[in-house]
């Protein structure tokens, strides 16, 4: 797994490419966008080819950590393996999820703005 | 009936999940080749890469609280339109009591069984002379 990090002035995208299971999750959280508990993000899930109920659950902290400091995550852009884990656990209404990283980034602004 | 049996022998250790998981979902797309539609066969090699890696996951997670991780065997048993996987491990067995977790409370585990059994046709936990066996198995 790869994780690439573009930030801007109020947010930061995300892009995983590859797994995001047990053995990669721990690279995940410690990356410094999604270890900083204020900062909100868009995550590009383009790339990411599988994910599984430890990814899942990796995902579910990050969020409720940032929600608790008043920010969160956007997610983008997911494969039909991805999303099938996220409709299974009922986990999807979690979560905002776009099509496309433009709008979840369109969307992470105003979120930003209103608060 | 005719069958074949494939096993493979893997050390306990997180690094190997991936491999764990390719292998199986490699084997039922190769299983599969040609018998269905491409989007059927493409889940039915997902549903063993995700059951896989979440059966292989759990033996490594129990393995990591013992002095020396055990080794996980991984047995295929292809039949006509079955395949069924058998994984044994040495390690504490799957908590069977816990509920599905409710997504409303964010938790971070208790998923992994939850999309074991939706994703596979049948599943089964035993217990055999300390032996753990997970079997799952999905009909074409």
């Amino acid at each position: 797994m790869t994780i690439t990090e573009t930030t801007g002035s109020t947010h930061t995208i995300v892009t995983i490419c590859g797994t995001l299971d047990a053995s990669t999750a721990p690279d995940f959280r410690n990356s410094p966008a999604i270890a900083d508990p204020s900062r909100t993000v868009v995550i590009d899930l383009d790339k990411m080819d599988f994910l599984d109920s430890s990814g899942l659950g990796a995902l579910v902290g990050v969020l409720r950590r940032k929600q608790e400091a008043n920010a969160t995550i956007l997610l983008s852009c997911m494969n039909p393996p991805v999303r099938k884990v996220f409709d299974i656990t009922g986990t999807c209404k979690l979560f905002h999820i776009f099509d496309d990283t433009d709008a979840a980034t369109d969307y992470a602004a105003t979120y930003l703005r209103g608060r | 009936m005719n069958s074949s049996n494939i096993t493979i022998t893997l050390p306990g250790e997180l690094r190997f999940i991936r491999l764990a998981s390719k292998i199986a979902s490699n084997t039922a797309s190769l299983f599969t080749e040609t018998r269905k539609t491409e989007a059927e066969n493409w889940e039915f090699a997902h549903a063993f890469e995700l059951a896989v890696s979440e059966a292989f996951t759990n033996a490594v997670v129990h393995a990591k609280k013992q002095a020396a991780p055990q080794p996980v065997t991984i047995t295929f048993t292809l039949e006509e339109r079955k395949l069924t996987i058998a994984m044994r491990d040495s390690n504490v067995p799957f908590s069977t009591r816990t509920p599905s977790p409710d997504p409303e409370n964010y938790p971070e585990n208790g998923y992994g069984l939850l999309l074991i059994r939706t994703v596979m046709d049948t599943v089964t936990l035993t217990r055999e002379n300390d032996t753990n066996i997970i079997t799952m198995s999905k009909t074409l």
